[in-house]
């Protein structure tokens, strides 16, 4: 982290992101224990991998494809049941379109 | 010490149960009067299913007294982490936000240990969403060591291992991202084994790290564990990366001879932060294997120390991703501050989630933001590829690599919740194989002079889980598998 200019990791930027409501002091002390990780991260620095192939999943190669058709799947009813609200046969959430 | 039918073992349960010598429900009720006795002070359950365990039985029971064929868990009590969805008991995933919640359909492992005839006993404890390495996590309190109960079980499938080390069961299911059923069994004194990423479907498993995810057996004995692995591998289109491999015959396996047999030593493994017990109850066991015929050499994987920050970038990335799914939408809990999506959605995952999911969701969602995604995630796949290439290297020269599981015996209850890359360095020996996707195993060796237990850790090559078995089964033979007083 550079000694002036805002801080790398900048927890109340990350939160917004994640939908996170956190309060000052959750925020306070994530800020410090992120940081400290995020600069634990900085040693994949000395790894030059500008020709090595990045790895997203393992032995994808050997994957089957599987056929591309309808299968039963959960009732509407078996679906929401665990809901904390439902109008309608929906998941109900507050408005957020006028 | 002797716990009745659970000490049988499930193979020695599951044979007697078929050929009618003893009753399902008979098993079942031990198991639950076990759990009844020893789980107010474990916390090894969250959840334990009496009237349904008792039911299912009862089922098997009658099958059997029709004449019916039984499958190869007949009767067997098996733990569930909770973690993995089962349809009629609730799954909170160690989590608030899941308090209460009761999914409508089974994961796949639990409806072929239910079509195998084991009986589903209950839930057992774990970090939140299966984030961390010594249950301290837990929404519900930690399980503890059944050996020492000032200690953690290891985690995140500490609830799984306590379990089994304590004979409340003879085997339960536990899932492994980082070194998640490899650890607790190390710190436990069971056998813990994370099989070859793709053989066992994670369908119905609440998703941490999905490039990395994988269930696997916990058990009191080698080929226990070789069974409930045999019962809960196959292919399943339901998930994407389950492979269509024909299966092979894992009990079998534990009897082959180890002769010329190349096991790999990875100098990397035996390197500062090794408590010195653990090293030596380890190279005693590699020397034991000696005898049975195999042959030992020094290997090289020379990337394993950057694989724990390989390791918390990606799985923290994608817990970010798989976590943004509860919302207080569609399950679990839901706090409304006032009529607004945004505020539901921030005061619901605020007052749901656990310090360390959140730490996680943050670090995940700042390396995969804007402006930090090549210089981290990106980085971390890259560097994942060089750690897999370690592997790959080193299984042109051996068959195998055994090295300690986890570099310390099981530590104290609150030692290490306040600094969190400690905890992380707990797992240093565990999360290499993880990234490589091959299967890698705990098995109890010696353990230390105040009698702690010490695990070793078999990693094989892609899909040999079969060679993996056969020298844990000749660890065994030499170091036998001990319960707690």
């Amino acid at each position: 982290m550079a000694a002036d200019g805002p801080p790398l990791f900048d927890v109340s930027r990350v939160a917004t992101l994640a939908s996170l409501s956190l309060d000052e002091a959750e925020a306070a002390r994530f800020q410090n224990e992120l940081a400290t990780i995020v600069a634990y991260f900085a040693q994949l620095e000395q790894l030059d991998t500008r020709d090595v192939p990045a790895t997203a999943h393992v032995q994808l190669d050997r994957l089957p494809v599987r056929a591309d058709e309808v299968t039963p799947c959960l009732s509407r009813d078996q679906a929401l049941a665990a809901a904390p609200s439902v109008e309608g046969g929906s998941f109900a959430v507050p408005t957020f379109v006028e | 010490m002797l716990h009745g039918v659970i000490d049988l073992g499930v193979i020695g349960i599951a044979e007697r149960v078929r050929r009618g010598e003893i009753t399902a429900e008979e098993v079942t009720a031990a198991a639950l009067a076990r759990i009844d006795a020893k789980n107010g002070v474990l916390n090894a359950f969250l959840h334990v299913a009496h009237d349904q365990a008792l039911e299912q039985a009862r089922a098997i029971d009658e099958r059997r007294a029709r004449g019916e064929p039984l499958g190869r868990m007949a009767g067997v009590p098996v733990g569930v982490k909770d973690a993995i969805c089962t349809r009629g008991m609730p799954t909170t995933a160690g989590s608030k936000i899941l308090a209460g919640y009761v999914p409508p359909y089974d994961a796949a492992v639990i409806e072929r240990l239910r079509a195998a005839d084991a009986v589903l006993i209950g839930k057992t404890n774990l970090d939140e969403f299966a984030m961390g390495s010594s249950t301290e996590n837990s929404a519900f309190g930690p399980a503890l060591n059944p050996w020492d109960t000032t200690r953690t079980p290891g985690g995140s499938s500490g609830g799984s291992a306590a379990a089994v080390a304590a004979r409340l069961v003879p085997c339960a299911l536990g899932s492994d991202t980082g070194g998640s059923i490899r650890q607790p069994a190390s710190l436990t004194g069971t056998v813990g084994i994370k099989p070859t990423y793709g053989r066992v479907s994670r369908y119905g498993l609440i998703a941490f790290a999905s490039s990395l995810d994988q269930i696997g057996p916990l058990a009191a004995d080698v080929r226990g564990g070789a069974r409930l692995l045999s019962v809960i591998t196959g292919h399943d289109a339901r998930d994407s990366t389950s492979l269509d491999v024909a299966p092979s015959d894992l009990e079998a396996a534990c009897g082959l001879s180890l002769k010329g047999l190349r096991i790999g030593v990875p100098d990397e493994y035996f390197a500062e932060g090794l408590d010195p017990e653990v090293g030596d109850s380890v190279r005693a066991a590699i020397a034991a294997l000696e005898q049975h015929g195999c042959v030992v050499r020094g290997v090289k994987l020379p990337h394993t120390r950057y694989a724990l920050a390989t390791y918390y970038v990606l799985a923290t990335a994608e817990a970010s991703s798989n976590l943004a799914r509860f919302d207080g939408v569609r399950y679990g809990l839901r706090v409304e501050p006032r009529h607004d999506l945004r505020a539901m959605y921030g005061a619901t995952r605020d007052a749901g989630f656990g310090a360390e999911a959140k730490r996680r969701i943050l670090l995940g969602t700042f390396v995969l933001s804007a402006g930090y995604y090549d210089a981290y995630y990106l980085k971390a796949q890259r560097v994942r590829t060089l750690v897999r290439r370690d592997f790959d290297a080193a299984f042109r020269e051996v068959d195998v690599l055994c090295s300690p599981a986890s570099p310390t015996p099981a530590f104290r209850l609150g030692e290490r919740v306040d600094d969190p890359l400690a905890m992380y360095l707990g797992d240093v020996y565990t999360l290499p194989a993880s990234l490589a996707g091959v299967p890698a195993m705990s098995v109890p060796c010696a353990p230390t002079r105040s009698g702690l237990p010490v695990g070793l850790q078999i990693v094989a090559r892609p899909l040999d889980e079969a060679t993996m078995l056969a020298v844990a089964a000749a660890c065994e033979a030499a170091f036998p598998c001990a319960s707690p007083p």
